[in-house]
């Protein structure tokens, strides 16, 4: 049950890694570790531990949920809510300000974005 | 079914080990899932044992520690048990001070009271009028007691000053540095106006007395001072205060018991 606030931006680098990575649809633990390392992911270095004990304190503030889907008695699947969605929206709009920022300064000379 | 290679079951049966160190709650939350993502990574051709060893590794011990204070915080910090905690201390912090507090009084108010009796009679008699002679040849009568000239600073003997109405020593028992010494004038104008004052006089450093001024009316007004160095009621006082600051140390150690017992068996059983 959802007890929590929603967390304020910024977000931690492992909690904008799991959202980005549900944002897809549902996944299992592993998936979202896999998910984070990429560099599109965020490049987070994550293990079970964090994983999962990001998730709880996720959980609690209502950003994410258990699906309920199970391919394996041990394998838990994970989706957003529509708060996490709202937040990971959020925090996507204030990385991308930043980075707009950061173009307009010639801070990224070959055109980290387009 | 593919078997696993005896390097991997040993890992595996390593983290399994290792998540013995979470928390209950947490570890019957996760344990299963977390062995198996960590399974998954064995299995990840994309992972080397090189990078994702140190990686488990620095996991396990940032996410213990995280996990380990988020337990203490959800046991330990609610509101509730915080409050009463709060409260506790409070009392028992009132009672350290109260038992600290009403004994040194009464040591305090005690100490005056050889004085007070020898500045009432002291006074009843110059009121009679029979001690003009003896004052004027700078004596003090038998009624005051003592055995001669008594040392403020070291003696515990109570002594008499007598001063005239101006505040000028007229007889004294006591010395300080061979000096007879004189209370502030503000002492003097209390006296004049309420009578009598009982204070504690520091004539000079590291020289404490509890006195008491009597004035002296009639037809030669003046004012008797009686007094005795404090050093010995002191001592008790600061035994007094010592023994309410264990009593206070105690009752902080058994809230603090208490309140982490009461907080583990109350804490939030939810994974």
């Amino acid at each position: 049950m959802a007890t929590g606030t929603a967390p304020a931006a910024p977000l931690t680098p492992a909690v904008f890694a799991i959202l980005l990575s549900l944002a897809e649809g549902d996944k299992h633990g592993y998936h979202i570790m896999k998910d984070a390392r990429a560099p599109q992911g965020g490049g987070i270095q994550m293990g079970p531990g964090t994983l999962y004990g990001s998730l709880e304190r996720m959980m609690r503030d209502g950003l994410v949920e258990e699906s309920g889907v199970c391919d394996d008695e041990r394998r838990r699947y994970y989706r957003l809510t529509n708060l996490g969605q709202s937040v990971l929206a959020v925090e996507l709009e204030r990385l991308d300000a930043a980075v707009s920022s950061a173009h307009a300064l010639g801070l990224l000379p070959h055109g980290g974005r387009s | 079914m593919r078997q696993s290679p005896p390097s991997t079951d040993r890992l595996d049966r390593l983290y399994a080990l290792a998540l013995c160190l979470y928390p209950a709650p947490f570890r019957r939350g996760y344990e299963l899932a977390m062995r198996q993502a960590f399974r998954d990574a064995l299995r990840d051709r994309t992972l080397s044992r090189r990078t994702l060893v140190p990686l488990v590794l620095r996991d396990l011990v940032t996410s213990l520690a995280k996990e380990h204070l988020a337990m203490l915080r959800d046991t330990f910090a609610r509101p509730t048990l915080v409050f009463n905690a709060v409260v506790l201390t409070a009392l028992a912090t009132g009672l350290a001070l109260a038992l600290y507090a009403i004994p040194q009084q009464v040591l305090r108010q005690g100490a005056n009271d050889p004085q007070i009796a020898m500045a009432t009679d002291l006074v009843a008699a110059l009121e009679r009028g029979d001690l003009a002679a003896t004052l004027q040849q700078g004596g003090l009568p038998a009624i005051a007691g003592g055995l001669g000239a008594v040392d403020m600073a070291h003696s515990l003997s109570p002594f008499v000053i007598v001063y005239d109405d101006r505040g000028h020593t007229l007889a004294s028992q006591a010395l300080l540095d061979g000096k007879a010494p004189v209370p502030p004038a503000g002492i003097f104008d209390y006296v004049r106006t309420h009578g009598e004052d009982r204070f504690s006089w520091q004539p000079r450093r590291g020289v404490r007395v509890a006195a008491v001024m009597q004035r002296v009316g009639d037809a030669h007004p003046g004012f008797v001072l009686a007094g005795r160095n404090m050093r010995e009621v002191e001592a008790r006082e600061e035994q007094v205060g010592q023994l309410a600051g264990l009593t206070w140390i105690g009752m902080l150690g058994v809230i603090l018991v208490g309140t982490a017992v009461f907080g583990w068996y109350t804490r939030p059983k939810a994974a």
